[in-house]
């Protein structure tokens, strides 16, 4: 399966930009808001290219949480901050805010008195909410596991 | 273990209590999971001179008991509304490591508290907004929003941070103002995109709203599941479940006026 390397970078440089924008809504330091773009850069690279490889999106979203979790545990002496708030500032451009709103406002059209297809606009938003529940989920499942391990060592 | 100088006068352990809890309430009110209020007061209570302590987390309150000796204190508090404040989270955890080394009495720990909260520095609210609305755009690319809908989200999401920031001040509900901004963000949004003959209108509306999306609480409810927190992680999903319902529903009001999303 090929691969377009250019969507990945597209998704690479605005995952960053997206993190480093709530790197500020959640007042990180000035050079913690660095580190907080690059791990948004990492999870979205690696999401990315889990998709463009064919996983699933759950798949692909565990993964990259799991690659910024133990890259913030690897770099913890050089980063200097608290490691979860940064891998959760990173993982927050793949929190799936689209598919919340799509399956909710699929849940208010089904009390529409002109709804049309209530059983696939039903499926559709039960399928919308899995995926939200699934890759909430995943992502911080993939964050927790260096963080539970290291503990585990200790 | 005594973890203290004995040449330090001893706290009363009512006043442990009452400054351990300060400690993980302002942790609460920052974003931190339950593992960390949990691990950061037992460390502060050791610090003043507590054999023990037994944190309860919920949402909305905290309890502790505090024991030295034979002498036991139990205590509460509220919490306030959850948000995210990293350096403030860092420095009360910072601080919290300082009284961990003993030698500091309680009102001494409460001075250094009360100066960290008011001297903990916020970016200006203008730059925030700025950022928020280039974080929203780049969402709005990363869900496929084409360009001439980009300069629409970012007006329209930093339009809808300043918006939030005002109804903040004033305390409104959080459900009620989440609606409110989103309303504005998914109307700006969505008209400044067909104006400029964008392709991805509803995409736009969704996007310029996406500040709004309860991230942190919500990996936060996962991660206190997995750490042995169900109810607190469970209140924390209830909340998330009902912004995401109240968020949504400033998106429907906006698709309703616009004719969009049908």
């Amino acid at each position: 399966m090929s691969m377009d390397y250019a969507l990945v970078l597209h998704q690479t440089v605005f995952g960053g930009l997206a993190a480093l924008g709530f790197g500020v809504l959640f007042n990180l330091g000035p050079r913690s808001l660095v580190w907080c773009a690059l791990c948004g850069a990492t999870a979205l690279a690696v999401r990315s290219a889990g998709l463009e490889r064919g996983w699933s999106l759950e798949a692909s979203s565990f993964s990259a949480a799991l690659i910024v979790g133990v890259v913030v545990q690897l770099l913890r002496r050089r980063i200097g901050v608290s490691r979860n708030t940064l891998g959760v500032a990173g993982c927050i451009p793949m929190v799936p805010g689209g598919f919340a709103a799509k399956a909710i406002l699929g849940l208010f059209a089904l009390t529409s008195p002109t709804l049309e297809n209530p059983d696939s606009t039903l499926i559709q938003s039960l399928v919308f909410s899995l995926r939200v529940v699934f890759t909430i989920g995943a992502i911080a499942t993939g964050l927790a596991m260096p963080t539970l391990l290291l503990r585990l060592r200790k | 273990m005594d973890r203290f100088n004995p040449e330090v006068k001893q706290d009363p352990l009512e006043d442990i209590a009452m400054l351990s809890m300060e400690f993980g309430r302002w942790l609460m009110e920052c974003g931190a999971s339950g593992a960390v209020v949990d691990e950061f007061v037992a460390r502060v209570a050791a610090g003043l001179g507590a054999d023990r302590a037994d944190l309860r987390v919920g949402y909305a309150s905290l309890a502790i008991t505090v024991g030295r000796g034979a002498e036991v204190a139990t205590r509460m508090c509220k919490v306030g509304s959850p948000g995210v404040n990293q350096r403030l989270d860092q420095a009360v955890r910072t601080l919290a490591q300082q009284v961990e080394q003993g030698g500091l009495g309680c009102a001494a720990v409460r001075s250094l508290l009360d100066r960290v909260v008011q001297e903990t520095p916020r970016y200006p609210g203008w730059l925030v907004d700025l950022a928020v609305g280039a974080a929203c755009a780049s969402f709005g690319r990363l869900l496929g929003v084409d360009w001439r809908a980009v300069g629409p989200v970012f007006a329209a999401a930093a339009l809808g941070q300043f918006f939030r920031r005002s109804l903040a001040r004033r305390q409104a509900n959080p459900f009620i103002s989440a609606t409110l901004v989103a309303f504005v963000g998914a109307v700006g949004g969505g008209l400044g995109a067909r104006q400029l003959g964008s392709h991805t209108v509803a995409a736009a509306m969704t996007a310029a709203v996406l500040l709004l999306v309860p991230g942190v609480p919500a990996l936060n409810a996962q991660s206190d599941i997995l750490d042995g927190r169900p109810t607190l992680g469970s209140a924390r999903i209830v909340w998330v479940a009902v912004m995401l319902v109240f968020v949504t529903a400033g998106i429907w009001l906006g698709q309703l006026l616009l004719g969009e999303g049908r």
